[in-house]
């Protein structure tokens, strides 16, 4: 940490650390200072001339994105003269912006609306016509360019070129004809290229699934937790409940990133971003037995009769690093303790494996096996699984959010009829959902909350977005309700 | 996909191309230290500059493509339009347009049977305004393949169609 | 008249060659000043009052001696010949160029002892191939005669943007990149090619060298005026009589340059004095009596830049040559930053629909208020043009402006 100095900003005496830009240490007041171009994780190319402030003794203005606080330095951000700058730089920016906001799905989190309701609000001038560029662009599998809207803030090249490295933007041409666009012969498909939607502080580049969805300002939004992979990445759920008929009855209309510099910094990848279609389909919501004939329980009927059967049976568990700390709580409080099961089953198989990189994106494409093992909970192999079920040896086996498919393949329906009785318990259905004996919905991680334990071994809190579906409850709730009825048979008397 | 598998650059260059821009990146103390001029050794072989031809050079260099092609597109000595062989510059700067360019262009346009920008049907000439050519006192200047004719008159377009 | 850079381009038709170029004194400036002592050359140059001749006036001396010391910063330096004059109105280095290639050389390898460079560049606009070939005939008569030691001169040609010209955008262009200049600090002095300490001085500056160092500082520094050492080119062009390239001592009054060139051309009247290329508002009427030096012009709120001086007549309109400037300077702005991108394509676009009448009383006023919130707030120099264009002309020349608002 460099030391602290004193400095004057808008003839407060404040301090903050030597050399930090006055924009940022502005905002450590309090003082937010309009730019485009600035970004932290970015640099400070100084080139959208927002980010003006007053120097004392500079010759000229400054940007407050290049200038470093020093001992004695007086600033000023909101003099009538930096006031000004600020307008006139928003004003040529505009010259050529086609003010399509109401079609634009940037509108209500714009740059260009924000510092024009803040410190623009004048009559425009430009009676020459706006010169036109490429709109509709599919940049990529993810994103959409519209170089009319372009402020050429080159926030998105240097993400590519300086983040991901992947070089898919460029801005080519020179002085008026520069424009934004995709390399020639590539697309912009990296892991990570939904950042750039994120980044753009204009509506240049916009996200292809949220195109024409829902108003952003009907969006609620929550912090929350990737569940996507073990890194853990903070994200906010932007949720659609206000008008429901929108955004084709899907409840979340988008996630984006938080930033957690010790996590996931600004970033997140396209994995866990777009990897949200569960949460509003193939869904569980109602408690039930599906065999020998199928009903509908309440969740008191349907614990107890499970519990019932669950006791002195040989039980194997299929668990997955998608279950919150609390969840593994009460797991082992109900399969460990209560029902002293020896066959545990969560380690990420191919169906929870996949890419990893230098970035953020991790090999195993669950949030919580940390959590498991924190527990000293301990997983058995899948071939052990598989092995016990051909044998037989395994008369009840309880599935807990697990797509028994995507391990075994076509051999899973054929293994799953090895047991006597088979539960379900997750948000969705899955494949094999109705070849079970019991289907007990659960609660997606946007509608409960808890805390996953990263790779890292950081503990990270996730908060409720949505209610739950039907009468999903959270695993955990399921848990207690199971070890209830185990421990207590007596309880259905009560009833 | 690399621009550069999608671009299809390997016969960009005929083999002494490929050494000549070899040798750029070895000219100065710096590899990139080269690319202007490697890029000015491209121009003048194809006339033009192409995405494929500027993936090769970027390969050559062990840059970005998209650095490469930022560069090929912003110095107005590449073009994104095939040039003539003879191709003509006539000052638009203040001094020159005080001295009548705009009507010398007209006459390159007449003479030469082209608008600018364009080359000729056999590929010979094509004529553009350029910016401050540096030869004010003999404006309007007129240059062929960067280097200055002198004074733009009806008589000296008239010869360029003479030049060899 | 004391000449200096220009002195044997009357008599001397081969001044540009090696033999012709030592026969008349060439190179003894380099022989006396290799062995001695860096620091005192550098003092030397300090002392001559030596500007920088591309169009900041800089003090050369001064900025040499900001180049970090070997002790403190090792590795290698560089010293760059900017000879990618491109401003319009200005063609001085095409001539110096041509005529003299060797005095430049020579100016160089003393530079290049100064500084300590072993590597040394030319970047010359890629529009002078014949200025190119001359200076590569040069370097090698240089390099057979042993003159240039172990200095290696690099020759590197650009590609057609105005914006290389500036200091840290032709660094930029150098290591093959967009010519988006930088915003210093650092200097090139300190952190320039390739982030190595480097010298950027202009041809005419670097020409002066040869002089300074024969004659001494005190002889240089007493034919300029009292802070511009020396003399000064001037590229003329316009409404004169002899166009062509000038040599006078700084301080020398305007009205003696018009009437060397016999400008305004007979039957003219005086409209104004582009002093140093288009960037440049002009002088006027009242401003004859100059003494035109970086300071006196700048004092009349103009700048002396790289001496091309246009003469405006009572024939010109200052509407046209606003427009044609700004739709120059709309064609070479690099981009970067948004004021210049923008504000320079508006004003041309409102220029010219003033000049095919449809101009109104608002198109003045926001062109100045434009132009007034576009200089200083810019990346460089090239940005605050396009508003100092804008507010030269319009402040200059009303009634141009106002016979372009249409008649209601």
């Amino acid at each position: 940490m460099n030391k602290i100095v004193k400095y004057k900003l808008n003839g407060k005496d404040v301090e903050a650390p030597e050399g930090r830009l006055v924009i940022e240490a502005a905002k450590d007041q309090g003082i937010e200072i309009p730019h485009y171009c600035y970004h932290p994780a970015l640099g400070n190319p100084g080139n959208c001339r927002m980010c003006i402030v007053e120097v004392a003794g500079a010759p000229k203005p400054q940007v407050s994105c290049r200038t470093g606080v020093r001992e004695g330095l007086e600033v000023k951000t909101d003099s009538d003269a930096v006031k000004r700058a600020q307008a006139s730089a928003l004003e040529l920016h505009l010259v050529n912006h086609p003010l399509d906001c109401p079609v634009c799905d940037q509108s209500g989190e714009c740059g260009l609306q924000d510092y024009y309701m803040k410190i623009g609000q004048y009559s425009s001038s430009v009676r020459e016509d706006k010169e036109h560029k490429g709109k509709r662009i599919e940049a990529g599998p993810h994103v959409m360019l519209d170089q009319e809207r372009c402020v050429l803030c080159t926030r998105c090249t240097r993400f590519v070129d300086n983040v991901t490295k992947t070089h898919e933007l460029g801005i080519f041409g020179m002085g008026h004809n520069e424009r934004v666009e995709v390399t020639p012969g590539m697309t912009l498909d990296n892991a990570y290229s939904g950042n750039v939607v994120d980044i753009c502080p204009v509506g240049a580049l916009t996200d292809r699934d949220f195109r024409y969805k829902v108003r952003v300002w009907y969006l609620d939004k929550t912090d929350s937790i990737c569940p996507g992979c073990s890194r853990g990445c903070n994200i906010s759920v932007h949720a659609n409940t206000q008008r429901p008929w929108h955004n084709d009855g899907k409840r979340v209309a988008r996630l984006k990133p938080r930033v957690n510099m010790d996590i996931n910094g600004h970033w997140i990848c396209d994995d866990g971003r777009y990897g949200f279609s569960s949460l509003d389909s193939d869904r569980l919501g109602k408690v039930l037995r599906l065999s020998p004939e199928r009903a509908e329980l309440s969740w008191f009927d349907a614990a107890h009769e499970v519990a019932a059967k669950l006791k002195d049976s040989s039980i194997a568990v299929v668990a997955s690093g998608m279950l919150s700390n609390e969840d593994w709580a009460a797991y082992k409080a109900l399969f460990v303790d209560a029902l002293k099961v020896q066959g545990h089953y969560f380690t990420a198989e191919p169906d929870q494996l996949g890419e990893e990189d230098a970035l953020l994106r991790r090999k195993e494409k669950v949030p919580n096996l940390k959590g498991a093992e924190a527990l000293g909970l301990k997983s058995g192999s899948f071939d052990e699984l598989k092995k016990n079920l051909e044998a037989g040896k395994v008369k009840t086996l309880y599935v807990i959010e697990r797509d028994l498919t995507k391990i075994w393949g076509d051999k899973a329906a054929g293994l799953l009829a090895k047991a006597d009785m088979t539960i379900l318990q997750g948000p969705n259905k899955y494949a094999l959902g109705d070849s079970f004996t019991y289907r007990l919905p659960a609660t997606a991680y946007v509608e409960e909350e808890g805390h996953f334990t990263n790779f890292e071994g950081k503990v990270q809190a996730y908060k409720k977005a949505l209610a739950p579906i039907g009468h999903a409850r959270p695993d955990w709730d399921i848990f207690a309700l199971l070890k209830k009825a185990v421990i207590q048979p007596a309880a259905k008397v009560a009833a | 996909m690399t621009p550069a598998a999608a671009l299809a650059v390997k016969n960009a260059f005929t083999p002494e191309q490929e050494k000549a821009l070899v040798a750029w990146t070895k000219k100065y103390p710096y590899t990139n230290l080269g690319l202007i001029e490697a890029l000015r050794s491209v121009q003048d072989w194809h006339r033009q500059m192409t995405p494929a031809a500027a993936a090769r050079v970027a390969e050559i260099f062990n840059l970005p493509f998209s650095h490469v092609w930022g560069v090929a597109t912003f110095f107005p000595t590449y073009t994104h339009w095939k040039t003539g062989e003879k191709r003509v510059g006539i000052c638009r700067g203040l001094t020159c347009y005080l001295a009548g360019s705009d009507k010398m262009e007209k006459c390159l346009e007449k003479t030469l049977g082209v608008p600018k920008k364009k080359a000729t049907a056999d590929g010979k000439f094509s004529w553009e305004p350029m910016e401050c050519l540096g030869a004010c006192e003999q404006g309007p200047a007129l240059q062929v393949n960067d280097r200055l004719v002198g004074k733009a008159t009806e008589e000296s377009i008239l010869k360029l169609k003479d030049m060899k | 008249m004391t000449k200096i850079l220009t002195k044997h381009f009357d008599s001397e038709p081969k001044f540009h060659e090696l033999e012709a170029y030592r026969r008349l004194g060439g190179y003894s400036a380099l022989k006396k000043a290799l062995g001695q002592d860096r620091k005192a050359l550098q003092d030397e140059v300090t002392k001559s009052n030596l500007r920088g001749l591309g169009g900041a006036g800089f003090p050369t001396g001064v900025k040499w001696g900001t180049v970090p010391p070997e002790d403190k910063v090792p590795g290698p330096r560089y010293v760059v010949v900017n000879a990618d004059e491109s401003e319009p109105g200005c063609y001085k280095d095409r001539i110096l160029l041509t005529r003299a290639p060797h005095q430049l050389i020579e100016g160089l390898l003393i530079a290049a002892y100064v500084i300590g460079a072993k590597d040394t560049f030319i970047f010359i606009r890629g529009e002078y191939q014949n200025q190119y070939d001359i200076l590569e005939k040069a370097l090698a008569e240089a390099k057979a005669a042993g003159l240039l030691g172990d200095v290696t001169i690099h020759l590197m040609r650009g590609a057609g943007a105005y914006i290389s010209g500036l200091d840290t955008a032709l660094l930029e262009t150098m290591e093959g990149k967009k010519a988006w200049p930088r915003q210093p600090p650092p200097f090139p002095t300190v952190a320039g090619l390739m982030a190595k300490p480097t010298v950027v001085n202009n041809v005419e500056t670097l020409s002066m060298l040869p002089f300074i160092i024969n004659e001494g500082a005190e002889a240089f520094a007493k034919i300029g005026s009292p802070k511009s050492g020396g003399t000064v080119l001037f590229s003329i062009s316009g409404s004169v009589d002899k166009p062509g390239l000038y040599e006078f001592p700084m301080g020398t009054k305007l009205r003696d340059v018009l009437a060397a060139c016999g400008g305004p051309k007979a039957g003219r009247k005086l409209k104004g004095v582009i002093p140093g290329g288009t960037s440049m508002p002009p002088l006027m009427e009242k401003d004859l009596d100059i003494e035109l030096d970086f300071d006196s012009v700048r004092a009349a709120g103009t700048f002396l830049g790289a001496g091309g001086m246009i003469v405006l007549d009572d024939s010109m309109d200052a509407v046209e040559i606003a427009h044609n400037i700004e739709r120059f300077l709309t064609h070479e702005s690099c981009g970067q930053c948004t004021p210049c991108r923008e504000g320079s394509n508006w004003s041309e676009r409102i220029l010219e629909r003033m000049l095919v009448g449809h101009g109104e009383q608002a198109d003045i006023d926001n062109l100045a208020r434009v132009g007034d919130n576009i200089t200083g707030k810019v990346i460089c120099a090239l940005g605050d043009t396009v508003g100092m264009v804008l507010k030269g002309y319009i402040g200059r020349y009303p009634e141009d402006f106002k016979k372009r608002v249409k008649s209601s």
